[in-house]
């Protein structure tokens, strides 16, 4: 975002379907539309901001963004960890009749930038509410995460000082605090001295991860409390048995190649953070249907331009884990995408297939290529056939014959051409 | 342990590098038994938290993508929801549509080695290895049912038959590029037998069967019976040289 706005708040960066980049375990909580952001008062007028207009507001773990409606091409976003206060709209007779009205209270440094770190003053950014969301909820969700502080976590785990697995070859005396200090290095025991001394801390290690294993199941709060750790854990299992290069899968089931292979794909695209009807309310199909194409890059590419609508229900689904979409809600999320600005499209066969198509790649590529074939001296004498066309391009020969017979529906060949694939036609029946 | 001179000196020391390594490697064994325990203890209490609080899980969407995390290092599909009385008589309810999910995951998955046709009962099969701690067996049924509600997504997912076995194919006509292949087979000759293309490229002849009378269908092909050996020849005369076609033309019995 530019300008004065653009000092202010954070940036944000999008993807290529408008949806908002978020970090690495941010997930979104609430979505709300038709959201005007005002900053308060004289700093307003110092600045000379005009109020930000009609954006979706998300709230996640982490920031607070903002998005500009209807194209979603610019956003900004504020930092949680920078708010102070938040004022939930005044219940009065004249409040009825306005829009609603949330005050937050920010953190902003010196050069004037909304921050966490280094403010001394304050300001009130305000949330002008215009669309007809639920402001009750959205104010619990604000107030839950503000108080669980995600990012703090975020910043403890980093240096890895998780107590479950310490490193095996590492100096530390087991049962230290997670936050090593010198002191315990010079309390050095005998009894842990050479080999015997070896065996007895990997023995101490592995009875405290069994430990912290059994306890994070004992019960679904327990797990939640424990949920960072364990994934570490599962990373580390993970890379020592069923990763690393082929051979090595000690696992005793037999897992197909292709198999791991996907589950290891899946695992670098999974989206942590899926839009539901609950986070997303009445944006849900807008906000699907971006996130989609977001989605839909990488398998077309892999799979050659064009996707079948099963195969692309299937990988969508596998990504959001347990959030799955109904058929028709991804039939309805593609044909919303006509009136986003998104760089695919869905296509039906007369056969009754649908299949999601890149825009690049669209049927005039393939005609000009066309084109080009059927000039060429032998084609010129006996035209083409379904099968030529097919494996000039690498696609399937029905594919071909559906491209030849559309080319010659909308006339796109010249007369003399269009006599060849008349007499190739005759051929192919 | 004293290092002592001369020859004996040396071989204690062969001898005491020995034990260590025999020792590491007890020490290493130890160590990934203790981790496939470790594994296994997780994945079944993965799996049972997936299917006991599923709801709860949802409910809370910092702990769902943490969840999802740890499902998917460790292996375990988190997709585990039980049939359930009412969700069997009337076909609603998340399971078919989980198990919807899941079975196009497993023709993904088998299609490089099948080309997209799977044998319904070897489908059932692979499903039941992903859902271990689901108490409800798969059926055929419920297979057919989950698969009837992916119709809406377009017609490419078939179940057909062929003879006492139903076949499912995932991969819709279009996309399919077996075709491709025989016909790069039927160019030497301008003709394929089913055994020929079963020995070159290496399928199983029910992925040939089906490659061969959908090209067929199509109008790409044609079949030839009437050859003195009885083996069933499928010409295509859009391969091959013209002269090949016409000869082909003149052999073909009508």
């Amino acid at each position: 975002m530019e300008g004065a706005w653009g000092r202010i708040l954070h940036p944000l960066q999008l993807t290529d379907s408008g949806r908002p980049q978020l970090f690495p375990g941010e997930v979104e909580c609430q979505l709300l539309d038709g959201i005007d952001l005002e900053l308060e008062g004289q700093q307003q007028q110092q600045q000379q901001l005009q109020p930000l207009r009609s954006g979706v507001l998300t709230l996640t773990t982490h920031r607070l963004l903002w998005v500009d409606e209807p194209h979603q091409r610019s956003g900004a976003s504020v930092p949680l960890a920078a708010v102070c206060r938040v004022y939930p709209p005044k219940k009065s007779i004249k409040a009825i009749f306005a829009s609603p009205r949330i005050r937050i209270q920010v953190w902003y440094a010196s050069d004037g930038r909304i921050s966490a770190v280094g403010a001394d003053r304050s300001v009130v950014l305000t949330l002008v509410c215009r669309g007809q969301a639920n402001i009750d909820s959205f104010l619990g969700r604000l107030e839950q995460v503000l108080q669980s502080k995600a990012w703090e976590t975020d910043k403890a785990s980093a240096p890895g000082s998780s107590s479950v697995i310490l490193p095996p070859n590492s100096s530390r005396l087991p049962g230290a605090a997670a936050s090593n200090s010198h002191a315990s290095h010079s309390k050095w025991n005998p009894a842990m001295a050479g080999v015997s001394g070896i065996l007895r801390k990997e023995q101490e290690q592995w009875e405290e991860a069994d430990k912290n294993l059994q306890d994070a199941f004992h019960d679904l709060n327990a797990l939640m409390a424990k949920a960072k750790d364990m994934v570490v854990l599962a990373e580390k299992i993970r890379s020592k048995l069923l990763g690393g290069s082929g051979g090595q899968s000690m696992v005793d089931e037999e897992e197909p190649g292709s198999k791991q292979e996907m589950q290891d794909w899946l695992l670098s695209v999974g989206i942590t953070s899926p839009v539901t009807k609950e986070s997303a309310g009445a944006l849900y199909h807008q906000q699907l249907s971006r996130q989609l194409a977001d989605f839909v890059k990488v398998p077309l590419q892999r799979s050659g331009g064009m996707l079948a609508m099963v195969d692309a229900y299937c990988l969508f689904n596998r990504a959001r884990g347990t959030e799955l979409i109904s058929p028709e809600d991804l039939l309805q999320a593609c044909s919303i995408w006509e009136k986003l600005d998104v760089p695919f499209r869905m296509r039906k066969f007369d056969s009754g297939v649908l299949v999601i198509q890149s825009k690049e790649d669209s049927d005039g590529q393939v005609f000009a290529k066309l084109v080009i074939l059927i000039k060429t001296p032998e084609a010129l004498k006996v035209g083409i056939s379904a099968s030529d066309a097919a494996r000039a391009f690498g696609m399937a020969p029905a594919l071909a014959k559906e491209y030849l017979l559309t080319a010659e529906n909308q006339g796109m060949m010249e007369q003399m051409v269009f006599v060849s694939l008349q007499t190739c036609l005759k051929i192919l029946w | 342990m004293r290092r002592r001179p001369g020859i004996s000196g040396l071989q204690t020391a062969a001898a005491t590098r020995d034990q260590y390594r025999s020792l590491g490697e007890n020490v290493a064994k130890i160590r990934t038994d203790l981790m496939m325990e470790q594994l296994s203890i997780f994945r079944s209490q993965l799996e049972e938290f997936a299917r006991k609080h599923k709801n709860d899980i949802r409910k809370s969407p910092a702990f769902r993508a943490q969840f999802h995390s740890m499902c998917a290092k460790i292996g375990v599909d988190p997709l585990a929801s039980n049939k359930g009385f009412w969700a069997e008589l009337l076909g609603i309810g998340d399971f078919y549509y989980e198990l919807g999910v899941q079975i196009v995951n497993v023709c993904l998955s088998t299609r490089p080695h099948n080309g997209g046709l799977i044998d319904l009962e070897e489908l059932r099969g692979l499903l039941s290895k992903q859902r271990r701690s689901s108490r409800d067996p798969i059926t055929d049924d419920d297979c057919l049912r989950a698969i009837s509600k992916l119709k809406a997504l377009g017609s490419g997912f078939e179940v057909f038959s062929v003879g006492n076995r139903k076949l499912v194919r995932s991969v819709p006509t279009e996309l399919n590029k077996d075709h491709n292949q025989i016909l790069e087979i039927a160019q030497a000759r301008g003709y394929v037998t089913s055994e020929e293309v079963q020995v070159s490229l290496m399928w199983h002849s029910g992925r040939v069967i089906d490659t061969l009378e959908t090209l067929m269908k199509e109008g790409l092909a044609m079949v030839d019976d009437g050859h003195p050996d009885g083996i069933r020849r499928f010409w295509f005369p859009c391969v091959g040289s013209t002269s090949g076609a016409v000869e082909a033309g003149s052999e073909l019995s009508s």
